[in-house]
């Protein structure tokens, strides 16, 4: 594919994006999704998730562009509540409040505010550059993909979970086989034989993946926002001219921590199992190690909320390149989005490229309008979303729970999805306490049906042997690169403590 | 928290016991259609098997904090936590009389009463219209048939 068609397929791309209804949904969702972000007990992974039964009645254009958008909305909305509440309203916002809410304190929280906003929007436009370039030749690439070297990127998707999610790894590995365990319930797809449903009839059709994730992400966010108890003390925040001026009048000064933020951003994005979440940690404790006046961290510093936002969003348009080009999730809410393909009767894989010219280049060409309105929403509208916040959580849980039983029980109409969403819900709930990982258990179930196929056709291939895997070359490259990183909690704790990923990169992976 | 780490792992580690023999039910091996029905779910059951007895082991390793183990839910969390969550057990219970409009309005309602302490009447007001327009929303706009429970739709379509 030379670059030429890469121009136009963009502009047609773009044009699919500015018709007047996508154009609308562009702004719906990416309001909704600000919302989303806003609000604490409200993630972006379970927002897109409740969203998805109300796409059923949509062009899978239309549809992915909604849920693209409350994505990017998602990370918009998470720096405010992080800045003005200094309550991280997403997982992936938790760094900007370091630095983000000192600075509203000392009553700079429009210089706070449009200092994330900005750095996000720039984080994300070059992102989206890069993938722009990127995604067609992967795609051609991966379409010389057999089933081995299918297998081997899926198992490279798992190990990046063991080897940089940083959890330990015994729980990392416990919860992506569980996660793949749950998606042989139901009808064996090459047998047709019913399995894993313990006598239960209703298990037979196997288990639905939203329902899980609504009752992992939103209930079990429920429980644990519940037994905190919240607490909102908010400082109110507007964005003048002056802030304007005076926050872009600095940026020039950040550009190596904008470019470091956004290359790391974009590459963790990539690598499948991972999100915005530890690309904003690291890209900060990148920006604290080379800055000069590093001792000013955690105390205002406006280079502390440039770089993790700067990162999250990067990241966040990183995992979508897996995700449309080799149909592997780069981050628990790409994985929802990929539960939505099939829903919508679109195959994922590198084939979307050639079949599927609107669906591919109309979400990229949205990518584009999309951040660009994103940021000219959130940088008028902040008071607006910030007042969102004064819903009393006495009325915002139960209508989250109303909510997500809403979206758990339309994917199938089945009232026995009820009690699954609400045992998922406590699950989540005791598995977030125990520090069990949640994104390789959700990545590992979409992903599921698609590993088993492409490990039984490997065999059937190779008569069996697993040799198979190491005598092709693809296969082989991308089976060392997983065995290194399954290997590589092991190697770090050997060393002890060797220099690279500060520390608190290791926090849990979302997003 | 360390015992409650202690018994997850271990409730996990028999549970992955349960798995591997779901799997042994089906043909694991070598069959005419290539590995069998089986085969991946076996090979999987017994990886989390092991992941959880290295769970139990490192957890049982973890030296336990002199004094008291700080608790798993702390005894103040308890009522706030049950008061969300039996609620839901019993909406869902009764999902087939109330329906998830009615329903999650009486839930709405409770949680409004008792846990944010609202007046009577926002709660009312609230409690209605809420229901009220996501009904609108996703029975009328986006075509989603919810459950509507006997009484509504004993009001919706046989009066």
């Amino acid at each position: 594919m030379d670059i030429l068609s890469v121009f136009d397929n963009l502009l047609y791309g773009l044009g699919v994006a500015l018709t007047p209804a996508n154009l609308i949904i562009a702004v719906a969702g990416l309001i909704l999704g600000t919302a989303i972000g806003v609000l604490p007990g409200l993630g972006g992974t379970n927002g897109v998730a409740l969203l998805l039964p109300l796409t059923f009645s949509l062009t899978p254009t239309a549809a992915i562009i909604l849920l693209a958008s409350v994505y990017w909305g998602s990370l918009f909305g998470g720096a405010i509540t992080s800045i003005l509440f200094n309550i991280p309203g997403e997982p992936w916002s938790v760094a900007t409040t370091f630095d983000g809410h000192p600075l509203a304190q000392q009553g700079k929280p429009g210089i706070a505010l449009t200092a994330a906003f900005t750095s996000s929007f720039i984080g994300a436009f070059v992102s989206i550059i890069l993938f722009t370039f990127f995604a067609p030749p992967l795609a051609e690439w991966a379409l010389k993909f057999g089933p081995p070297e299918n297998f081997a990127v899926l198992m490279l998707a798992f190990a990046t979970f063991t080897g940089l999610g940083g959890g330990d790894p015994a729980k990392t590995i416990f919860m992506t086989l569980l996660g793949l365990l749950l998606s042989t319930v139901g009808f064996d797809i090459v047998s047709g034989q019913p399995r894993m449903h313990f006598g239960f009839v209703a298990l037979q059709s196997g288990v639905n993946f939203i329902v899980i994730a609504i009752g992992l992400f939103g209930l079990g966010e429920i429980f644990l926002t519940v037994e905190e108890g919240l607490r909102l003390k908010g400082i109110a925040g507007r964005i003048g001219f002056r802030d304007l001026w005076e926050t872009w009048k600095m940026f020039p000064r950040y550009w190596a921590t904008i470019v470091r933020g956004t290359i790391l951003g974009f590459w963790i994005g990539v690598l499948p199992g991972t999100g915005a979440t530890p690309a904003s940690f690291m890209s900060y404790g990148l920006a604290k190690q080379f800055s000069k006046n590093s001792e000013r961290f955690g105390k205002g510093e406006v280079e502390g909320v440039v770089a993790p936002e700067t990162a999250a969003h990067a990241a966040g348009i990183g995992a979508l390149l897996p995700m449309i080009t080799l149909g592997i999730p780069g981050s628990p809410t790409a994985a929802v989005m990929l539960a939505g393909f099939f829903i919508w009767g679109l195959n994922p894989g590198a084939l979307l490229f050639q079949t599927q010219r609107e669906f591919v280049w109309g979400l990229i060409g949205s990518m584009y309008i999309a951040n660009v309105i994103g940021v000219i929403i959130v940088l008028t509208m902040v008071p607006l979303f910030a007042a969102i916040n004064r819903i009393p959580f006495g009325v915002l849980a139960p209508l989250i729970v109303i909510l997500s039983s809403i979206g758990a029980f339309a994917v199938n109409n089945q009232p026995l999805d009820l009690w699954i969403m609400l045992g998922s819900g406590v699950a989540g709930y005791i598995f977030r306490k125990l520090k069990y990982p949640l994104a390789p258990l959700v990545v590992a179930l979409v992903l599921g049906e698609m590993t088993e196929q492409a490990l039984r056709q490997s065999l059937i291939m190779g008569q069996g042997s697993p040799a198979i895997f190491i005598t092709r070359p693809i296969a082989l490259v991308f089976m060392a690169a997983s065995a290194f990183l399954f290997l590589l909690p092991a190697i770090r704790s050997y060393r002890r403590r060797g220099p690279g990923v500060p520390h608190q990169a290791t926090a849990e992976l979302e997003g | 928290m360390r015992r409650a780490e202690i018994v997850a792992a271990l409730v996990l580690a028999a549970g992955a016991a349960i798995l591997v023999r779901e799997a042994l039910r089906l043909p694991v091996g070598w069959t005419s259609i290539g590995p069998g029905s089986g085969f991946f779910p076996f090979w999987l059951s017994i990886g989390v098997a092991i992941a959880a007895a290295a769970i139990v082991m490192k957890s049982v390793r973890v030296p336990a904090t002199p004094g008291r183990d700080a608790p798993f839910i702390r005894t103040t969390a308890w009522k706030p936590l049950l008061i969300a969550f039996l609620p839901m057990v019993a909406v869902i219970a009764a999902l087939r009389y109330l329906g998830i409009y009615i329903g999650g309005g009486l839930y709405l309602a409770g949680y409004m009463t008792f846990v944010g302490r609202h007046r009577w009447i926002s709660t009312i007001l609230v409690s209605v219209l809420i229901p009220v327009a996501l009904f609108f929303i996703f029975e009328r706009w986006f075509i989603l048939p919810m459950p509507k429970g006997r009484l509504l739709e004993y009001l919706l379509y046989e009066r």
